[in-house]
């Protein structure tokens, strides 16, 4: 019997390879604590590697499909992510954080290497240009500057030709962009039902941007079963953490409002607790939710496409005892949980494109709060320090789990920080005991290609060993360039965006203490990405080029003037100055005015006092007359006379 | 008197001074400089001249001045103006008599000639005629394929040509049966197909300056009919481009059927076609399937006709049809034009779908591509449980009658005569012809505008690529124009051909004419060099200059009392 099984599992498996669906989609909730929803959408599509070389698009999106043939891209990941993972409340990330990006825009993808470094960077440049059209994304910012090679962060997930010969890997960041609705519009019409059918339907917006946690992906990647036909996949997901409350808000008020006091729930066993003074209530429980509540419409027929996937659509994570409630079209089921594993219950939706379906679920107190899985490391980052010419970088990786763990940190810096490596120190300590001593750690590997001004970023990747249940720090010193007047953003003082360090957790050998979940698979890696930093440059006064070119052209004038006049000019006594013949016209007739109003004054007076102030005038004018410089008013009135 | 006047105190000997006028004329006046001082003076204000305007302007001239390389502006007027070539087009036509001994052919080649060069209606294109014995090939000059070869079956053989003449579909050959044996025949046939190709050159030449040069043939060619149908094949063709991009794409408004034996049924009809188009342009194939094609919410959308129990298309949302926003019809990646094909299946509660009034359910979008529509019979309006095989794949026999239909677009929309409708050979090299004159002309038009450009904005800086590309322009201009005129129009191995040549000269000029550093030319506004010049140069200007003013009436005043004096 035993052997029977044996022998059917390779069989089985080859089966199950070379019947790869061409389509599938999937999505997956789970509620987490405090009243989030995690929501992952994915959606694998494939085609058959010949196909796409003689361009035969089927499921596979056409226009993504000519962009990695146009930059002979072997593997290509790209994600859009906003927000951040709570890691200490919502446990370990969805997908092992292999779906996720730092916040902005991240990509990476292995390029054909033929031909050179010149001819790598043409396709990649080719592809973030390219992509950048497609996806309505700044990735056309990506250059030199934001590229990196990393050596050990990233492995491919392909099947490749040569093993992996042959090929390239860049990374780019770009942690300032903004991820929003123009990006989800063309990552919709990549899928072949373009959010009018099947789980993509609830895709919308408005809900996605409007989540505590978003982030997107799409990898493509050639797989090869074991007969030797080689498809190439592409996986799009979208994982969002969405606030029930608030995404259930009434769409007719959409703007939120600060409660009535009388409506606040309060924790009245605070000591401080008054009718004007509330400390929030700790939420127990979930509130009641329904997909189209949350979603702002129910799922939208199905997606089902002829060589597909024939397995469930949806798979609900609750507890077992919670009542799951469906609803297609005006039927209504109850959604019992997986034979199994009791934790999840899955449905497939049904084919017809016109009925819609809905799930809800009943609030629910819980009676012990659910259990999360510890994330399998706690990692934050900081700049430090104050001024605007240094910092210093300072980031903090925690070990909660019983067992050392070995990880890859990768830092890509700007060019425009430039750190210290010397003043890199690696300590660690227990976590639970602060008053022990901090230890030296010494990295296994370090891999750092320092910036060059205007051409090159920072790259930074350590191979650390993380004791068990300690923390490491990880510091070091920076200093701030002083940028180029044009190469400020209009927005200079918000500072630089500098993007998230990615930290690759390598699949631990002591797998005993691993509380893994069916999708943790041992032997796996999992990645971490801090948030992204923020990072004051000292900016200059904008009217500055102005205001240098006027100092300096008056000292200039006042130098060369001085100069020019002393070599120039003649001196003669005061007295002496020849009255020059537009210096008596002037006076002239200014005299003539001045006895035109002396003798107007004097008629209205009725007297003829005030004559005689003429004279002065002329005298003022005598002086001013001889001016052609900006320094006669001293200079033509020295004493020298030697030429007497 | 304070022995040291102070700056305000500069008003006080003023007033001293005009106390001792009003009292006398005693003012005491400056001792007279000693020539030497005089001397000195002078020279100093001449260096510090000297310096400004031999050192200081032409520095400042050189840094601010933007580099412009210099470029060949007549010879590009001259290609504008349509002085640089004289467009001829070479029609060698090979001449075999079947069972006639080779003095008798060389006879009647002379008779022709002679027929010709009395009456000297070739038009723009010049005859010449090529005998050669009754097997062996003509002997043509190397590199010189005949554009036509008249085979006339003299001999009465027994076998072949009921018809009078006749044209092999994939040669450019013309036979002749015995009955077309004199000159004159002969030259009516000949100019009987070469008329439409006469036609469309003049019509490509018309309204050009190269059109001055060829007056008398143009005149003689133009035709008002012919020209409505050139119009008309012109709007609907793509502008000539060495690359076209084809992309088959099938929209379902539903989600089957979601496959279709494209790639058989391409096989079949499509790439024939393009191969014996590959002398004109490169061609790829793209083929996409989309499932949950709606239509845009501009057009009215299908009507349902109880009478003929058809879904009606009216004639005004034809040209809403394609969904630009929704459907991913982007362009494909790289040079060249985008020809697409779209191919429409509506949902089965939608079908048929046809076109009001004709009844149609395909037609052509002038320079974007063509639509069809296929309606998959049989009643299919009550719901399937499960994907049903037959229903979610197209099979070549659903799809042969619409790629046949885009195989004919595609003729229409690369710009492919439709006559002499017997040999596609020959219509390929028409097109070739016209392709060669129509980038011909364009080149000279954009070399033109380059060079006006150049002389209008004497700020714009050109680098020396602009300068490179225009020379690279320029000679393959010249060969163009030189294989015209010896009737070579195709690629060979060696040679680029007119066509090559055309598309190369077009390139090139199309590169210097988009360069991107000359297209964002730097601009400095007046403001800003105020602001930027008048700090600096109005101090150090202003003394300057009025020294120089005094020193020069000083010199005039010296001058004049010498010749007072004298």
């Amino acid at each position: 019997m035993k052997l029977a099984q044996l022998l059917a599992l390779p069989a089985t498996l080859i089966s199950a390879v070379l019947a790869i669906p061409e389509y599938s989609e999937h999505l997956h909730l789970r509620p987490l604590p405090n009243g989030y929803l995690y929501a992952g959408f994915n959606f694998t599509a494939s085609t058959s590697l010949s196909a796409y070389e003689s361009q035969h698009f089927r499921y596979f999106p056409r226009s993504l499909g000519q962009i990695l043939q146009h930059s002979d891209t072997r593997e290509l990941h790209l994600r859009f992510a906003l927000g951040r993972w709570d890691d200490e409340s919502w446990g370990s990330r969805p997908r092992d954080g292999k779906r996720e990006g730092g916040t902005g825009v991240e990509i990476w993808s292995w390029l054909d290497s033929g031909g050179g470094k010149p001819a790598v960077e043409e396709r990649w440049s080719s592809l973030v240009n390219s992509l950048s059209g497609l996806f309505c994304a700044s990735l056309n910012f990506i250059d030199g500057t934001k590229t990196t090679r990393p050596v050990l962060s990233f492995e491919p997930e392909g099947t490749h030709r040569g093993g992996g010969n042959g090929m390239e890997l860049l990374h780019g960041t770009l942690p300032h962009e903004v991820v929003c609705t123009e990006n989800l519009t063309p990552f919709l019409k990549l899928l072949p039902c373009k959010g009018k059918a099947g789980i993509s339907s609830l895709l919308d917006g408005h809900k996605v941007f409007d989540a505590n946690w978003q982030t997107m992906s799409i990898d493509v990647r050639p797989i090869c079963g074991l007969g030797g036909d080689c498809r190439l996949e592409i996986q799009q997901t979208v994982d969002i953490v969405l606030d029930i409350k608030r995404s259930m808000r009434p769409r007719n008020d959409p703007i939120p409002r600060p409660r009535p006091v009388e409506e606040l729930e309060c924790d009245e066993s605070k000591s401080y607790h008054a009718s004007d003074t509330c400390y929030p209530k700790r939420k127990e429980g979930e509130m009641a939710w329904s997909l189209s509540k949350i979603f702002g419409t129910p799922v939208r027929g199905s997606c089902h496409v002829a060589d597909g996937d024939e397995s469930h659509d949806i798979s609900l994570e609750v507890s077992p005892d919670r009542a799951v409630e469906v609803s297609h079209g005006g039927s209504n089921d109850t959604l019992a949980s997986h034979e199994q594993n009791q934790l999840v219950r899955t449905m497939r939706l049904p084919d017809s494109a016109r009925q819609h379906t809905d799930i809800s679920l009943p609030q629910h107190i819980f009676q012990d709060s659910p259990h999360q899985n510890r994330p399998t490391l706690y990692a934050s980052r900081q700049i430090t320090g104050c001024g605007q010419e240094r910092g210093g970088m300072h980031t903090v990786l925690h070990n909660p789990h019983t067992h050392q763990q070995r990880i890859v940190y990768l830092e890509s810096l700007p060019w425009f920080l430039r750190p210290y490596m010397h003043t890199l120190k690696v300590l660690t300590h227990p976590t639970n005991s602060h008053d022990r001593p901090t230890i030296p750690l010494k990295p296994d590997q370090m891999y750092y290609t320092p910036a060059l001004d205007r051409k090159r970023g920072t790259h930074l990747e350590l191979l650390l060993t993380i004791p068990a249940q300690s923390t490491v720090e990880l510091t070091y010193d920076f200093d701030k360039a002083i940028l180029r007047y044009t190469e400020y953003p209009p927005d200079a003082n918000r500072g630089f965006d500098v993007a998230p360090a990615i930290i690759r957790v390598l699949p631990s050998t002591h797998n005993t203490h691993n509380t893994s979940t069916a999708g943790n698979e041992i032997g796996q890696d999992s990645y971490f990405r801090t948030t992204s930093l923020l990072l004051p440059l000292p900016t200059p006064d904008f009217s500055m080029p102005y205001n240098v070119i006027i100092l300096t052209s008056t000292v200039i004038a006042l130098g060369f003037g001085s100069i020019f006049n002393l070599l120039v000019r003649r001196f003669v006594l005061a007295e002496e100055v020849p009255r020059s013949a537009v210096a008596v016209r002037v006076a002239g007739v200014l005299g003539k005015v001045r006895g035109v109003v002396g003798s107007l004054k004097g008629r209205l007076r009725g007297g003829g006092q005030g004559r005689g102030g003429g004279g002065v005038a002329v005298g003022v004018n005598g002086v001013a007359a001889e001016g052609d410089g900006g320094m006669n008013g001293v200079s033509s009135v020295v004493e020298s006379r030697k030429e007497r | 008197m304070d022995p040291i006047p102070t700056d305000d105190g500069g008003g006080v000997p003023g007033v001293e001074g005009l106390g001792l006028r009003g009292s006398g004329n005693t003012k005491p006046t400056p001792p007279t400089e000693s020539p030497r001082t005089l001397l000195t003076r002078r020279t100093i204000v001449l260096s510090f001249w000297t310096i400004v305007l031999c050192l200081g302007l032409p520095h400042w001239l050189w840094t601010t001045s933007t580099y412009r390389a210099s470029l060949p502006l007549s010879t590009m007027n001259d290609w504008a103006e349509g002085k640089a070539c004289d467009l001829r087009f070479a029609f060698p036509i090979h001449l075999r008599v079947l069972g006639w001994t080779r003095e008798e052919m060389v006879d009647l080649g002379g008779n022709l000639s002679v027929l010709l060069g009395h009456d000297g209606s070739d038009g723009l294109l010049d005859f010449t005629f090529h005998v050669g014995n009754a097997v062996e090939e003509p002997p043509l000059p190397a590199h010189r394929d005949p554009a036509l070869t008249v085979v006339l079956n003299a001999a009465d053989l027994p076998d072949t040509y009921e018809v009078a003449s006749r044209l092999e579909p994939g040669e450019s050959t013309l036979r002749l049966g015995s009955g077309m044996s004199q000159a004159g025949e002969i030259l009516d046939q000949i100019r009987k197909i070469t008329a439409p190709q006469q036609e469309a050159l003049a019509y490509l030449l018309s309204g050009t300056p190269f059109a001055a040069t060829e007056h008398e043939a143009l005149q003689m060619t133009r035709n008002m009919r012919s020209e409505a149908s050139l119009d008309a094949r012109n709007t609907r063709a793509f502008k000539p481009s060495t690359t076209y991009h084809l992309s088959f794409s099938l929209f379902v408004s539903g989600n089957e059927p979601s496959a279709w034996a494209i790639e058989d049924a391409l096989a079949a009809y499509v790439t024939p076609l393009l191969s014996a188009l590959s002398g004109v342009s490169k061609f790829t194939v793209t083929t996409q399937v989309q499932l949950h094609a709606s239509f845009s919410p501009s057009i009215a959308g299908p009507t349902f006709d109880e009478a003929s129990r058809e879904w009606k298309l009216r004639k005004e949302d034809l040209s809403g049809f394609v969904n630009a926003a929704e459907w991913p019809l982007s362009p494909s990646i790289g040079e060249g034009s985008t020809i697409n094909f779209v191919l429409y299946v509506p949902a089965p509660g939608h079908s048929p779908l046809v076109v009001a009034d004709t009844g149609g359910t395909g037609w052509l979008v002038p320079q974007w591509g063509g639509v069809a529509i296929l309606n998959l019979d049989g009643p299919t309006t009550q719901p399937k449980p499960a994907i049903d095989t037959d229903l979610a794949t197209l099979t070549i026999t659903d799809l042969d009658e619409i790629i046949l239909t885009f195989a004919d677009q595609l003729t229409a929309l690369i710009g492919l005569p439709s006559s002499p409708a017997g040999s596609l050979a020959l219509r390929i090299a028409a097109l070739q012809r016209e392709r060669a004159t129509a980038l011909l002309l364009s080149t000279a038009s954009t070399l033109g505008a380059l060079s006006r450009l150049v002389h209008k904005l004497p700020n714009i800086p050109i680098p020396d690529t602009v300068a490179t590309s225009v020379g690279t322009s320029l000679r393959h201009l010249d060969l163009a124009c030189q294989d015209l005129g010896v009737g070579r129009y195709a690629k060979t191995d060696t040679n680029l051909g007119a066509l090559g040549n055309a598309q190369a000269a077009s390139e090139a000029s199309e590169k210097a004419f988009f360069e991107p550093s000359m297209v964002g030319q730097v601009y400095f506004p007046d403001e800003h060099k105020v602001a930027v010049y008048v700090p600096l140069l109005g101090p150090m200007g202003v003394p300057l200059v009025l020294a120089g003013v005094k020193e020069l009436l000083g010199l005039y005043r010296g001058m004049r009392e010498k010749v007072k004096g004298t």
